[in-house]
């Protein structure tokens, strides 16, 4: 690293990092039911926070040192004062990102979100082929969601295909490819599913083979040499064949901070799952107060936390002991070393998984209203 | 392995915006899923990539600050850049005519 550039530093142990980015979860709703979301399971749909509260925590991020706002969900087009909220966003000077299925953008729609300033745009797709994509998001949406790559082109906005990865799609990644070099995307993410929310619930039906994933590798770096720089693929593999864990969230309670639609400020997307723990909501409190203050966002920042072997562990500021959710849902305990980790006491439960029997079929994401 | 020739007119991807941020007070490259932070060479060669070539590029820096970077500095500077995906090659003017792929 030269000294031209250097990544964000990490802080003296004593100073709380601020945050860079916000993930904005608008809504639960979602016209698509893919069983591997990361919504978590079980909580109620409806009493989303209001177009005002939004634009008081958009301002609020701002003056935390927030630098890039994903809009989500569910599906953030949900809303009709999306691009008010992008507006707000640009104000208050966020790099502004859309997470979409790309379900109802249109042209109006793009052309508001334009004119609002949105930077950038990320469009997921579940398979190359129409009728396993639809299956797998349990909606007619193919063609809408092709039409909604070509259109968001067209306008000009950067744009990122995100492909969720699973035993149901992996032996197409050389036509998810083709398609996302077709359609002109910048970006194509693969990112295989990791198993929390509702894709822990559809484990058995969603862990690919170690034949497919190897497959997989040798497509994508196959793809990497011969599209050159023309669209540059990021390869997130699943974390139940590696050796070591995941740097979830780099450090829980470091960098990232997720509103979700009732207004709830977490530390993750899926930390709901974890139980017994109690998160503020931004109704209540300022984005500033909860960062520095809330003992949920202080429960597993650092590594004062960690048990063994993490403690004593040459990586315990590489991955920040894996992933808390993770602990969770496979221990019991949020504080407990991520069992993906080689190092784990617990290993053997990945083991135990990955010799699981593939299950048939699996369970739609829903929820009840 | 050979090192590339270097980009003749280095221009931002369309997805990295340069940022002033200031609660931190710091210079930044953004992009869809990170950052960089630059400091204040760094931000005057990312404000220059804007489709000039790299000699016009390294002349305006030399205008700039009489203690400009050495040239090796600022393309091996680029070159990160373009590997981090954050750069690519402009259309040359008389290309960007033909296939009427010229921003304004």
């Amino acid at each position: 690293m030269s000294s031209l550039e250097q990544l964000p530093a990490s802080a003296p142990a004593r100073d709380i990092p601020r945050p860079y980015s916000l993930l904005a979860e608008l809504t639960y709703r979602c016209p698509l039911a893919c069983p591997y979301c990361s919504n978590t399971p079980g909580v109620k749909l409806g009493a989303d926070l209001d177009t005002a509260s939004w634009l008081r925590v958009l301002e609020q991020a701002g003056a935390l040192g927030i630098v890039q706002v994903h809009f989500s969900g569910g599906e953030p087009l949900v809303r009709a004062d999306l691009a008010q909220l992008v507006a707000a966003a640009r104000r208050a000077t966020l790099y502004t990102n859309l997470i979409t299925s790309g379900v109802g953008l249109d042209e109006t729609r793009l052309e508001s979100l334009k004119s609002a300033g949105l930077d950038a745009v990320q469009i997921s797709l579940q398979d190359s082929r129409e009728a396993e994509n639809d299956r797998l998001a349990g909606a007619r949406c193919f063609l809408q969601k092709r039409r909604a790559l070509e259109l968001t082109k067209s306008f000009g906005f950067p744009l990122t295909l995100n492909v969720v990865l699973h035993r149901h799609n992996l032996d197409r990644i050389e036509e998810v490819i083709e398609l996302a070099a077709s359609v002109g995307a910048n970006r194509l993410e693969l990112a295989h599913v990791q198993y929390t929310g509702w894709a822990f619930r559809n484990r058995s039906a969603l862990l690919p083979s170690v034949e497919q994933l190897e497959r997989a590798n040798a497509a994508v770096l196959a793809a990497r040499e011969g599209l050159g720089r023309t669209l540059e693929i990021l390869h997130v593999l699943p974390d139940y064949f590696q050796r070591f864990p995941k740097a979830c969230l780099n450090g829980w309670g470091r960098m990232f901070i997720t509103v979700a639609p009732d207004g709830a400020a977490l530390p993750c997307q899926s930390a709901r799952e974890i139980a017994g723990l109690v998160f503020p909501n931004v109704r209540d409190h300022s984005l500033e107060k909860i960062w520095f203050t809330d003992p949920a966002f202080a429960r597993f920042r650092g590594t004062a936390w960690m048990p063994d072997p993490c403690r004593g562990c040459d990586r315990r500021e590489v991955d920040y002991g894996g992933c808390r959710c993770q602990a969770f849902l496979l221990t019991g305990d949020a504080g407990a070393t991520d069992p993906v980790c080689e190092l784990a006491p617990t290993h053997q439960i990945i083991d135990a998984a990955l010799a699981e029997q593939p299950a048939e079929p699996f369970e739609y994401r829903r929820y009840a209203r | 392995m050979m090192a590339e020739a270097p980009l003749l007119r280095p221009k931002l991807v369309p997805h990295s915006r340069y940022r002033w941020d200031a609660v931190r007070q710091s210079h930044q490259l953004v992009f869809p899923e990170g950052l960089l932070v630059l400091n204040e060479t760094g931000a005057a060669i990312v404000e220059r990539c804007d489709g000039r070539t790299l000699s016009e590029l390294i002349e305006s820096l030399a205008e700039l600050t009489p203690q400009h970077p050495p040239l090796e500095e600022v393309v091996a500077f680029l070159a990160r850049l373009r590997d981090k995906g954050l750069l690519v090659e402009a259309a040359s003017p008389s290309e960007a005519t033909r296939t009427g792929a010229a921003e304004p």
